[in-house]
């Protein structure tokens, strides 16, 4: 396999194509249009409800060129599994099946089919596209959105720490885990471009931001997706049989506050809280070695 | 070749026969000794077949729907709590017209916790568009699975299908069975792929249906149900044809020709109430016996035809519709309205593995019977055995 190494390198074709519904600066569709590159026109996908359940496909026009299924929230994993399995059985063997989900049908409501496909070490490719809060409803908190962020049902700010989904994915030991982020689409592309070539369960974690969830400017999606992994809030790394390779070390560093500040969402966070998550990122940062 | 099988056995014998491809399934009590012997007939090599082994019924019915999306034959079992989890994907399965066949082992739903037999848990899926068939022995459970797997595929119809049978009474009692031959069920079962998910034909499956379409998807989808009603009864002719053995189509009578009170029932109660119309006609009453058979889509038609000579009818519902009451009274009262003036008494009986038996439902006819002579007007419902 040869990895793209340079976005001139990137295939012109579009699978998921303009045309979307998804709004002006939409991370999600960002991160959609880059995987779809790397996986190329023998892929299946199958979405749960979400943003990008809807936006590919509405009414009797479709942006998705690959055969897609808007699944039911709960178990897009459980879906694909049955996909694979009429796949095998006609010996077809080289298509890619993928559960592309939120960070809602990932973490939240899909978690129960999620952890049984990955504990199957079902042969799918589990995306989640994260913004953190469940915006296809308007924005609500989830287990996924952070600590202090706003949101309409936490206007003071949610009380409890983000789950740690790649933790629990890792503890599932799947055949390929990374993180990845729409700021970084060679970076995404080529990981894409290694979990097709892995049989076995593969998780990928997407960054997606959401201008609106995130009170930031439609124009400022990339910039933020940056800035998160420059401030050490967002690694970019990918583990297979869970040896972690980190991917990509930012050329500068920045404090978590000025990320924390450009976001309309933390506008309640205090600067000794602020501080304390600094200490944290800064740990961490030495920990795991770049 | 004759076997002595539960109706666990026959539904897996009828997997086995019809080649499914793939199973996915969530054991539950009494159903799983089936999902476990299809397992064994995959483990034996006399089925060749993916297991998908789900954490979940409702990820079970996802994997089904997916499969069959994918362009494979699938199978199912599940029951009670696992067919009301399974709720909202049952929907998708039936507006997406894929053909997915499931077996039911009736059983009654919680509160209170209940493991024993009753109609209830597939009465409340009524609505969600499946093809619904009831068996009343273990031969029918083999042979409405295989006659399913044509019925649900039919081009006119591209549903799924539930065939239900009771929780011991029929899962876990010995029968005679007779199984056909594998080449048989091959000649009447030619596997069909429709994939909708296909590499070499994308296709978007459930975009956004605005209010100018999503109605017309549903006229659709009633109309090929009501469609399933005629092409059961070309199915089970050429079932017929093929093992000698017709169970007919939406319904069946028995000993109807003069009968003036009518026991109409489905699922296992249907053998009772054979036995019970034997022992009344040798009594020299007019008893009869009509079996639904294909509870969804409900035959009123059928029922109309199958019911010319009666003055009363009973209605025996092993479920029970809170507020309304028995689903078959309902649908009997519905089908007859404006058709005939024939009183419908409907009896709620036998839930949660609740004991009815001939003497019950002897006792029952003479009830009716009675209230008949009288001229008295059915009550909306009543309990029996309390």
């Amino acid at each position: 396999m040869e990895l793209i190494n340079s976005l001139a390198a990137v295939p012109d074709t579009e699978l998921f194509t303009g045309g979307h519904g998804g709004c002006r600066g939409c991370g999600a569709a960002l991160a959609a249009r880059q995987a779809m590159k790397a996986l190329g026109p023998r892929t299946i996908i199958t979405i749960p409800a979400s943003c990008m359940a809807t936006i590919g496909g509405s009414g009797l026009t479709t942006a998705w060129e690959i055969p897609f299924y808007h699944s039911l929230f709960e178990c897009a994993p459980a879906v694909a599994s049955g996909i694979r399995a009429a796949l095998d059985i006609q010996g077809i063997e080289d298509v890619n099946v993928v559960s592309w989900a939120g960070d809602a049908g990932t973490a939240d409501i899909g978690f129960q089919s999620l952890t049984g496909a990955a504990e199957r070490q079902e042969n799918i490719i589990h995306v989640c596209y994260d913004n953190e809060t469940y915006m296809n409803t308007g924005g609500q908190a989830g287990s996924a959105t952070p600590y202090l962020a706003a949101t309409p049902d936490t206007p003071a700010g949610k009380p409890t720490p983000r789950k740690d989904m790649l933790a629990i994915m890792a503890a599932h030991r799947p055949a390929y885990l990374a993180t990845a982020s729409v700021a970084y689409p060679l970076d995404l592309i080529q990981k894409f471009q290694r979990a097709r070539e892995i049989e076995g369960f593969r998780y990928i974690h997407i960054l997606a931001p959401c201008f609106k969830g995130w009170g930031i400017k439609e124009d400022q999606t990339v910039q933020l997706a940056r800035i998160a992994v420059e401030c050490g809030l967002w690694q970019l790394y990918e583990e297979v049989d869970g040896r972690r390779r980190v991917t990509v070390i930012p050329e500068r560093r920045l404090p978590v506050r000025e990320y924390l500040r450009l976001q309309g969402r933390f506008q309640t966070m205090d600067e000794a809280t602020i501080a304390a998550l600094q200490a944290a990122v800064d740990r961490r940062w030495q920990e795991v070695p770049s | 070749m004759r076997q002595l099988l539960n109706g666990n056995e026959a539904a897996a014998h009828a997997a086995r026969l019809a080649r499914v491809e793939v199973l996915a399934s969530y054991p539950i009590t009494p159903a799983a000794p089936a999902m476990e012997k299809i397992t064994q007939f995959i483990a034996e090599g006399s089925l060749k077949a993916r297991f998908i082994r789900v954490e979940s019924d409702h990820s079970a019915m996802a994997a089904a729907l997916g499969a069959s999306l994918a362009g494979a034959r699938p199978f199912l079992i599940t029951n009670s709590q696992g067919l009301a989890y399974m709720s909202e994907v049952l929907y998708h399965t039936s507006g997406l017209r894929q053909p997915v066949v499931m077996a039911v082992v009736n059983r009654a739903l919680a509160a209170p916790h209940s493991r024993f037999p009753e109609q209830g848990d597939a009465v409340a899926q009524e609505a969600a568009g499946w093809i619904q068939l009831f068996c009343e022995n273990n031969q029918e459970v083999l042979d409405s699975l295989l006659q399913a797997f044509r019925l649900g595929e039919d081009e006119g119809v591209r549903l799924p299908v539930m065939v239900n049978y009771e929780g011991y009474i029929q899962s876990h009692t010995r029968e005679t069975v007779d199984l056909p031959q594998q080449e048989e069920i091959d000649g009447f079962l030619p596997l069909m792929r429709r994939p909708a998910l296909d590499v070499a034909n994308p296709m978007a499956v459930n975009t956004v249906a605005g209010p100018e379409l999503y109605m017309d998807f549903k006229y659709h989808q009633d109309a090929a149900l009501q469609q399933a009603a005629a092409v059961l009864e070309e199915v089970s002719a050429a079932y017929a044809r093929l093992t000698g053995r017709d169970w007919g189509g939406p319904v069946a009578g028995y000993r109807l020709e003069d009968a003036e009170v009518v026991l109409v029932a489905m699922g296992s109660l249907v053998s009772t109430a054979r036995i019970a119309v034997d022992a009344l006609r040798e009594e020299g009453e007019k008893a009869g016996l009509l079996k639904i058979r294909l509870f969804r889509p409900f035959p009123a038609v059928a029922v109309r035809q199958g019911l010319p000579a009666a003055r009363a009818i009973v209605a025996l519902d092993k479920n029970i519709v809170y507020g309304v009451g028995g689903a078959l009274g309902r649908e009997l009262r519905a089908s007859l309205y404006g058709h005939a003036s024939v009183p419908v008494f409907s009896y709620i009986l036998g839930l949660g593995g609740r004991d009815a038996g001939v003497a019950d439902l002897a006792q029952i006819y003479r009830q009716v019977r009675e209230n008949m002579v009288a001229g008295l007007t059915p009550a909306a419902y009543q309990w029996y055995g309390l």
